[in-house]
């Protein structure tokens, strides 16, 4: 029983890996890229790649055979990308912010700035989640705390100066 | 310095120092103040401190959303290309079953017989390889019978049971049932004909299926059924092959029946089912590895009691 469910090549248990390692694999991607829809790219083609050898992978390995498919096919592109603006004449490092515009967001960063988010005083972060994970309007957060919308935006204003303070040197 | 700008020694007493009255920066997250806008309300080093707080908690909202989508993506592709004939299950049994194919082209060569029957027992499995490279995975208390002589300008096979096909392109491909007949040219699909169920699965390329009255055309992922001449429900079935391959009969909206005569050519054992309604529907599957938790899973649900009496005889009573 437990020998079937480890195999890879058994549909149902590829897709339980993928759900369980999927989205941190592509937060991992993500930190390589900068780009959600490169990392999309790069979890999809990693895990096809995990099924084309589904035979041939241990369960147990399973994880770092991911991770390393992963990286691998991220340096692939990295390489391609280097022949085709070396190409181009413009030899610019793909994670370098030259561009003015281009804000790249490290692992610490983002963790940093989960761990801020978590420990934002009460009032604060009830404001702060439901503007920006619930989408709702600071009207519709008004009615809802039956507070006024100027005392959202208060609330939501020093949210942001207490995460810049606890984010300190970026 | 503009009265509200954010030093980073007011920045440290944030809530003390600042002007109470303050909203810009929820103006801002908001889009009803400009990225300039806020530029001339801050010192450089806080706007860029900002920009990328506010992508952060975009992306934030992007590295958590659900990764549904790529799965689907995954799954097109390995559909797609699943002409190449994944490797099977290094399970025990194969090498059974190699040897029990050896044997058989062994015993039918020695014999000069051209056809070749196999049959499957109990709890059984059988894979056969046939000559022009298909492949035939036969489920448990199945018959299969082909003529090896013709099998090059003939390919037809009779089958009575269950069995999933890998065919190899080349001349039309035909399996006759008792309820119908299939025919492919090069495809992998699974047929399940036993005694007034029949049903076809399509895996792969295109799969034609003729019954009495009707033909139908599969594409992969359809399915046809009919059970005790009914008539033909279609349905769409997920999964690259089928499940009983791997060790599990799956069942969707069946009568209970069939589950019951399932589990019977299984495990080699009689379920008397007189006391219970046997045309309940059945979703769910059941393992081919250990008989109490099969027993458990199919009848635990629908609240029906099972005792073994005698060894072999399980009867089935309503709680």
């Amino acid at each position: 029983m437990t020998k079937d469910q480890d195999n890879i090549c058994h549909s149902k248990t590829f897709e339980s890996i993928y759900r369980k390692y999927a989205k941190d694999l592509r937060r991992f991607i993500f930190y390589k890229t900068q780009d959600i829809d490169k990392a999309e790219d790069i979890l999809q083609e990693t895990f096809i790649k995990l099924w084309d050898n589904c035979g041939k992978v241990n369960h147990e390995s399973v994880k770092s055979y991911l991770y390393t498919v992963a990286s691998n096919t991220f340096l692939n592109i990295v390489k391609h990308e280097q022949v085709v603006r070396k190409h181009q004449q413009s030899l610019v490092n793909h994670t370098t912010n030259e561009s003015p515009e281009f804000i790249m967001l490290e692992k610490e960063f983002m963790e940093k700035l989960d761990r801020t988010i978590n420990t934002l005083p009460e009032k604060q972060k009830e404001v702060f989640l439901l503007n920006r994970i619930e989408k709702k309007k600071y009207k519709e957060i008004a009615v809802q705390l039956d507070i006024s919308v100027k005392a959202v935006e208060k609330r939501m204003h020093l949210a942001l100066l207490v995460i810049r303070r606890d984010i300190g040197n970026i | 310095m503009k009265p509200n700008c954010l030093n980073s020694r007011n920045l440290m007493n944030t809530e003390h120092l600042n002007n109470e009255k303050d909203t810009f920066l929820a103006e801002w997250l908001e889009g009803k103040l400009s990225d300039t806008a806020l530029k001339s309300l801050v010192s450089e080093a806080d706007f860029n401190a900002f920009l990328k707080i506010r992508k952060g908690i975009e992306t934030f909202e992007v590295l958590d959303s659900s990764t549904d989508a790529s799965f689907e993506k995954i799954q097109e592709n390995i559909t797609q290309k699943s002409t190449k004939v994944r490797k099977l299950n290094p399970n025990s049994w194969l090498i059974g079953v190699a040897a029990s194919i050896v044997l058989f082209f062994g015993l039918f060569s020695i014999l000069g017989d051209d056809m070749i029957t196999i049959e499957t027992n109990y709890g059984e499995h059988k894979t056969i390889a046939l000559l022009d490279g298909s492949e035939v995975i036969l489920n448990s208390k199945s018959t299969l019978t082909y003529n090896e002589d013709d099998w090059e300008s003939n390919r037809t096979l009779n089958l009575d049971g269950e069995a999933y096909f890998k065919v190899k392109k080349g001349s039309t491909f035909t399996v006759e049932t008792q309820n119908g007949n299939v025919n492919v040219l090069g495809t992998q699909f699974n047929v399940n004909s036993v005694s007034d169920l029949f049903e076809v699965i399509c895996f792969e390329g295109k799969v034609s299926v003729q019954t009495k009255n009707e033909d139908y055309l599969l594409l992969p992922t359809n399915s046809v059924r009919r059970i005790n001449g009914n008539t033909i429900e279609k349905w769409e079935t997920s999964g690259a092959n089928p499940t009983w391959i791997h060790g599990e009969s799956s069942f969707k909206s069946v009568p209970l029946k069939y589950v019951i005569s399932a589990l019977e050519s299984q495990y080699q054992i009689t379920i008397h089912d007189k006391d219970i309604d046997q045309k309940q529907i059945y979703t769910g599957s059941f393992t081919h590895k250990d008989l109490n938790i099969a027993l458990k899973t199919v009848f635990k649900s629908l609240q029906i009691r099972y005792i073994e009496k005698e060894k072999g005889n399980i009867y089935l009573s309503t709680k």
